[in-house]
């Protein structure tokens, strides 16, 4: 059944969209992240435009982060002392990450950075958590016991200036790189349509030493509450949000996920970064090659103007 | 100068030729409004006309008639742009925009193009494909008939461009039929179909029809609202998002 997308101006496969929203939940859902990094890469490579691919799934997004940021929030998990200074600052980002999304489209070289920026991002994140979860695997069956480090270990900008108490996340840290890791992750996400989540959760963790128990549910929250303003960013600037193709991929998301969930129970969490970091890896690659390969075809073509009713 | 010249005799000559003998087209299309809904995939317009002595003329219909139509698509600005390998990364180097391009341009004709007439009345009527980029005075003459030439290879490739000689059929020697199939990311706007019909090599009567794109119902109200709300549309997005994600918890009890 095909259906006619407003914004983007085609007419796609309403159950293909459907299911690689599901499909991409069903990950999203398996490993615990939003799953923007595989989605707007996947809308691109399957014709839909970048700009309209990237805007969209920045609402996807909101919607697939929201269910896991309630249930976090019932429960307790989630510093909202840290997660406003994250929001505030992921917000100044975004303005920023709009802003440079429209300049680079009207300079031609929206996709060349979407590229990059997936590389360079993906490629890194990536090789960080297959190192990572390879020596747990390996240390796990060398039957060495894994040592923690301790969350009371203390960084160089741990004497930086203007120190702020978060309660909930027993932390007493300066406000300054909380900001930046937001300004950043706002920055990131809103050019590339990525939640973030897959940045966040590890400068958190390795940076902040943020607890475990309130990691998860911080990080959700600030991702929907920076998307949700990010699609209304885009929405206004590049007029390149498609509320349907955004739709279509939240109900597939949202079903698929709950699988995913489930599925998750059957993977130990070692083997899970394997694959994720596999995963990730392959997007990369895909970015790379890209980039490097000859293009089938030298020339292209956009509108300038905006389309018509 | 001197084609500007022969131009003009031509021009001068088809003038008088329709002096001599006067024949008009009267010509309708199957539909003068295309709706965009939500399953649209695409349509197929028909042409049906007829060639008749003008008014007044009483002179008998003689001789073997050509037709053409040219469909027009809305005008917009289109860039052209060109990938090259700077150190070792391909990107984008070079652009050439080209203003009040059409968007859409498809020529039916009742026989070969050379065969109906020369290639200077072709260019006089603006009926080439090739003939449409207007020369960029930023870009100059060169790159704009290089890229020019590029911009329309892509936009045949897409299926927006196309030639069909053959395609318009004469049911008798004065009535005449075509078919067209918009494709489904057919740009939504105004579009123009001019019938030419030739006799000799020469155009003896013209006619053009408007006929609109357009998106309608939920589509419409989607797409009005994403330009010129799009504040608000921003905002039910996000209402959109954190009620389905909220939805979504409550139905799987997550």
């Amino acid at each position: 059944m095909q259906i006619y997308l407003p914004i983007a101006e085609l007419s796609v496969n309403l159950f293909f969209l459907i299911g690689i929203g599901g499909a991409v939940g069903f990950l999203s859902g398996l490993f615990g992240v939003g799953g923007g990094f595989l989605l707007t890469p996947l809308l691109i490579f399957s014709g839909v435009p970048a700009p309209v691919a990237v805007a969209s799934v920045t609402g996807q997004v909101v919607a697939s982060s929201t269910s896991g940021a309630l249930s976090h929030y019932r429960r307790g998990g989630i510093d909202m002392h840290l997660a406003m200074y994250l929001v505030l600052s992921g917000i100044v980002g975004a303005f920023g990450g709009v802003a440079t999304f429209s300049m680079l489209r009207e300079a031609g070289q929206l996709d060349l950075f979407i590229a990059l920026g997936f590389l360079i991002l993906l490629g890194s994140v990536g090789t960080m958590m297959m190192v990572e979860s390879l020596r747990a695997i390996l240390k796990r069956r060398s039957g060495v016991v894994v040592r923690e480090r301790l969350p009371h270990q203390h960084n160089w900008f741990h004497g930086l200036p203007l120190r702020v108490r978060f309660k909930k996340s027993r932390l007493y840290v300066s406000v300054l790189p909380v900001l930046v890791i937001g300004v950043i992750i706002g920055f990131l996400g809103s050019l590339l349509g990525v939640g973030g989540g897959f940045i966040m959760v590890p400068a958190l963790v390795y940076l902040l030493r943020v607890p475990g128990s309130v990691v998860i549910g911080t990080s959700l929250l600030q991702v929907v509450a920076m998307m949700g303003a990010t699609t209304i960013l885009h929405a206004v600037q590049s007029q390149s949000v498609d509320i349907l193709l955004a739709f279509c991929l939240m109900v597939g998301g949202v079903a698929g996920a709950q699988f995913g969930a489930s599925a998750n129970k059957y993977l130990r969490g070692e083997q899970l970064r394997a694959l994720l970091a596999l995963l990730v890896l392959a997007v990369a690659i895909r970015f790379g090659l890209s980039l490097v390969l000859p293009p089938a075809d030298p020339f292209s073509m956009a509108v300038l103007s905006s389309g018509g009713l | 100068m001197k084609r500007a010249l022969l131009l003009a005799l031509i021009g001068a000559f088809s003038l008088l030729s329709g002096l001599v003998r006067a024949e008009r087209v009267v010509s309708e299309l199957s539909t003068d409004l295309i709706e965009i809904t939500s399953s649209y995939a695409g349509e197929r317009v028909n042409f049906f006309g007829n060639i008749e002595p003008d008014t007044g003329s009483s002179e008998p219909l003689q001789g073997t008639y050509n037709v053409v139509i040219v469909v027009t698509g809305p005008l917009t600005d289109r860039v052209a742009r060109q990938m090259t390998r700077q150190a070792g990364i391909w990107l984008n180097t070079d652009q050439v925009v080209f203003e009040n391009f059409p968007s859409f341009f498809h020529v039916l004709a009742s026989d070969e193009l050379l065969d109906i007439t020369n290639p200077a009345t072709l260019a006089v009527e603006n009926i080439l494909p090739e003939a449409q980029p207007e020369v960029s005075t930023e870009a100059g003459w060169w790159k704009s008939s290089v890229f020019g030439r590029e911009l329309v290879r892509l936009m045949t490739q897409k299926g927006f461009f196309g030639l069909h000689e053959n395609a318009v059929q004469f049911l008798s020697n004065t009535a005449y039929t075509a078919r067209l199939t918009l494709p489904a990311d057919a740009p939504p706007g105004p579009y123009l179909a001019s019938t030419y019909v030739f006799l000799d090599g020469k155009v003896v009567a013209r006619r053009a029809e408007g006929l609109a794109v357009r998106k309608t119902g939920f589509e419409r109200f989607l797409a009005i609202s994403a330009t010129q709300q799009p504040f608000l549309y921003g905002v039910a997005c996000v209402i959109l998002a954190l009620f389905t994600g909220w939805l979504g918890g409550v139905i799987f009890k997550r």
